[in-house]
């Protein structure tokens, strides 16, 4: 019994499978031969037809759908119709030894910009001697001044950590970004999970995977990690803007797999510098708050005047130590993309360590000879606006017309501070079942990683989220630009 | 429990009842209309529909005539009313999200899948496959959606105070079906008296109510004005009677356990005070002026249920 592993001749869903050269296919070597790890997959995927792996994926798709993972499009013949976030049911799979390396950067970098953060509100050593450019972190938006001299309980800032990486066509992991204001995506993570487990049940039997279902667990002993001093057993909540809010299905997923409260900025109040939200019962204490709104929106008082989800009085008791926020406030000056061509740096600042992550080599628009760089060559380049997130405003210069770059050169220099320049990363590409040619075929993905950090506890969830950049060619992986993600599977042996 | 779930959570309860028994008396109605024992006009039935939802003036705000299509379209699922069945639906999964991390995942499955179930209807959909099947499909759900209610979530504040929002919402559904119907019956012995007519309006009356199967065991009698009556009123046995969705209501305070229940101006001594009121009294007392008996009990409950809001569940 030969078994041909080549994609060129592999049967069904595989039959017009093509290895694109000079990008990494995890799942194809460049000869056409399948990587070792993926040959179960590959087995059982190629007794399928196309028929019954559409018939799989609406499977799948009802799942997501009755479940309520969905988001609201909005026309005027249709009310109320609603989708699901796209979803590939062929899962990406990260081999043992090079997820623990993974693991290990992810803490290491993780502590580092932790203590980075605490410098810049305190002493503020790292700009004094001169390895980060002061003016970069003043100058940040998301630089909180009400933050300075405050020391979070247990010394904590970046809890919650969403670091996004991509393998390079050289075979190596690069961070693309830190992510560490409040990312989002770890409900699909684990929703991913189960809907895999209910359509390819008989795969988990030939691969011995990591579980990602401890993961709200491991969230909730973080927070009562962190919280206030002599407080026996915390109440920990989760504030959402509510149910209008696009992740809301993932505050009230977090909530019900914590049995915390999901509770909105209206259902607290703030007296003599405690927290309390308003119960059946009357007024109970909030020791430790997970907040899913912005740093602006949290207290009227001290931040944006005119917020109407946050809580008024809430940095009052933070300050004072009456309460936890979790990410921190001000966490946002150090995933500023600026800032992050400076993590490695940190990293060596303080660790003393070398840097376990790659970087992408980051132009920054502020500095002459890099301007000059970036403006004379923009086609090669992916420019980002610093302090943007979900793929907004961003350039792929190998994808633009000439018309976008020139606007991108006028934006550029009228304000560059905010922009940054990468060169343009060959983010691996994956098998992805196509609906429309009912075959599979390459697409570029990322990967989210979730890092929790708390009192002398650290955790990094076994997996991630593998976004799908779903359009053919495209390097958008962002679900607010049309991509969709993937199971990820870290495999145990 | 925070005072904007638990109101999220008592609304979840009112709307699903109120769901499912506008779907039902529309049905009843419109299609024991069909073959009705004498000739009865078709627009008595559609303004008795019209009546017992409240629809009434909306509805010809929006149409000048009775139609069988824009009375039961606009009852079911017309955008133009907000207070139609599929809005019902609406506000029953919108509660039911902002609740989400309280209630269970089949649960929540269950009213996603209703709510998907009803705003996948078409106006086209909707009048190929009529009002029984719509009706059907709207008590099913309903019935599905108790049963997850009651068979996995703990017995606490969650489930008492969606059994608050079901209890007496049903106690008014239940009054206002009983008081439309009894309007129904008076307009016909002003035209003409006839008894036949009169039994049979106290049929659909009863199935309105899921009633006349349990009626017909309990008496096995026909249906008779008094009787029929005394069980949707009086019976504290019977979980359609006004009687025993008051008396529920009193159960439920008392188990969500506030601290001032003990007192006459808690929201527990009103509860029971009027739960007394049924318990305690006779057909035969309220019999000659039942009319007026069921417009202060009407009153009664509304007036119940706002103050359980304004004292708890106001944030």
């Amino acid at each position: 019994m030969g078994q041909t592993y080549k994609s060129e001749v592999l049967p069904g869903v595989f039959k017009n499978y093509e290895v694109i050269q000079n990008f990494l296919d995890e799942v194809f070597l460049q000869d056409g031969q399948v990587n070792n790890h993926y040959r179960k997959v590959i087995d059982l995927f190629c007794k399928y037809s196309s028929a019954n792996f559409n018939e799989l994926k609406e499977h799948a798709n009802l799942s997501f759908f009755n479940q309520g993972i969905t988001f609201a499009v909005y026309s005027d013949e249709n009310r109320g119709v609603e989708r699901i976030f796209p979803f590939d049911l062929f899962p990406r799979i990260i081999t043992a030894p090079e997820w623990a390396q993974l693991e290990k950067g992810l803490i290491q970098r993780n502590e580092a910009i932790n203590l980075f953060i605490h410098d810049i509100y305190h002493k503020k050593q790292i700009l004094k001697d001169g390895v980060v450019p002061p003016e970069l972190i003043f100058s940040s938006k998301h630089y909180s001044k009400a933050m300075i001299g405050v020391n979070p309980i247990g010394g904590i800032y970046n809890h919650i950590s969403g670091t996004d990486l991509i393998k390079h066509s050289d075979g190596e992991y690069y961070v693309l970004e830190d992510n560490i204001r409040s990312p989002s995506g770890v409900s699909y993570v684990l929703s991913n999970r189960e809907t895999m487990k209910k359509t390819l049940f008989n795969l988990f039997r030939k691969y011995n995977i990591q579980s990602v279902q401890e993961y709200p667990q491991q969230l909730l002993n973080t927070m009562q990690s962190v919280a206030p001093d002599g407080v026996d057993s915390p109440t920990c909540i989760i504030l959402t803007p509510g149910v209008y809010n696009s992740a809301y299905y993932e505050h009230a997923f977090l909530a019900l797999s914590m049995g915390i409260s999901l509770v909105e900025g209206r259902d607290l109040f703030v007296d003599k510098n405690f927290v309390y939200m308003k119960t059946i019962h009357g007024p109970k204490r909030v020791d430790v708050i997970y907040r899913r709104i912005d740093d602006e929106f949290l207290d009227p008082l001290a931040f944006n005047p005119n917020s109407v989800l946050g809580v008024p009085g809430l940095m009052g008791a933070y300050r004072e130590g009456n309460v936890t926020i979790i990410n921190a406030p001000g966490t946002g000056a150090a995933d500023d993309k600026a800032v992050y061509s400076y993590v490695p740096d940190i990293i060596r600042y303080y660790l003393n360590e070398e840097p376990i992550l790659k970087n992408v080599h980051t132009y920054r628009c502020e500095l002459d000879s890099d301007f000059k760089y970036v403006l004379e060559n923009m086609e090669n380049l992916v420019v980002k606006p610093v302090d943007e997130s979900g793929g907004y405003g961003i350039l792929i210069g190998s994808n633009s017309t000439k018309a976008e770059r020139e606007e991108f050169r006028r934006l550029i220099t009228a304000d560059r501070r905010k922009y940054i320049a990468q060169p343009i990363m060959g983010l691996s590409v994956h098998s992805t079942f196509i609906q429309e040619t009912s075959q599979f075929e390459p697409r570029h993905i990322d990967l989210r990683t979730f890092t929790l950090l708390g009192k002398d506890k650290k955790f990094v969830l076994q997996g991630g989220l593998s976004r799908v950049a779903l359009t053919k060619g495209s390097l958008v992986v962002n679900s607010s630009q049309g991509g969709g993600s993937k199971d990820t599977w870290v495999l145990a042996e | 429990m925070l005072s904007r779930i638990g109101n999220s959570l008592f609304w979840l309860g009112r709307y699903l009842e109120r769901a499912e028994h506008v779907a039902r008396y529309t049905k009843v109605q419109y299609v024991s209309s069909l073959d009705a024992p004498l000739v009865q006009s078709k627009e008595f039935v559609l303004e008795s529909i019209l009546n017992m939802t409240g629809m009434y003036s909306n509805y010809f705000n929006k149409f000048d005539a009775l139609s069988d299509d824009d009375v039961l379209y606009f009852v079911t699922l017309s955008k133009s009313n907000p207070s139609s069945i599929a809005a019902c639906i609406a506000y029953i999964r919108e509660n039911a999200r902002g609740a989400r991390d309280s209630i269970s995942s089949e649960l929540w499955e269950a009213i996603n899948r209703f709510y998907h179930s009803v705003n996948s209807f078409t106006e086209t959909k909707f009048h190929n496959e009529g009002i029984f099947n719509f009706s059907q499909m709207i008590e099913n759900n309903s019935s599905v959606i108790k049963g997850y209610i009651d068979n996995t979530l703990i017995r606490n504040e969650v489930w008492n105070l969606i059994g608050l929002g079901v209890h007496i919402e049903r106690a008014a559904q239940v009054n206002t079906i009983i008081l439309t119907k009894l309007n129904d019956i008076e307009k016909h012995v002003i035209k003409k008296y006839e008894s036949s007519l009169e039994n049979y309006q106290y049929n659909t009356m009863l199935k309105s109510a899921e009633a006349f199967d349990m009626f017909k065991r309990l008496y096995n009698t026909n249906t008779n004005r008094k009787q029929s009556l005394e069980f949707l009123i009086f019976n504290p046995k019977f979980p359609k009677s006004i009687a025993y969705n008051l008396i529920l209501f009193q159960k439920n305070i008392q188990e969500l356990g506030f601290p001032e229940n003990g007192n006459i101006q808690s929201l527990n001594f009103w509860a029971g005070k009027l739960a007394c009121n049924y318990q305690y009294k006779t057909i035969e007392e309220v019999e000659g002026d039942i009319k007026e008996f069921l417009k202060q009990s009407l009153s009664n409950i509304f007036e119940l249920a706002t103050k359980l809001e304004n004292k708890y569940l106001k944030f």
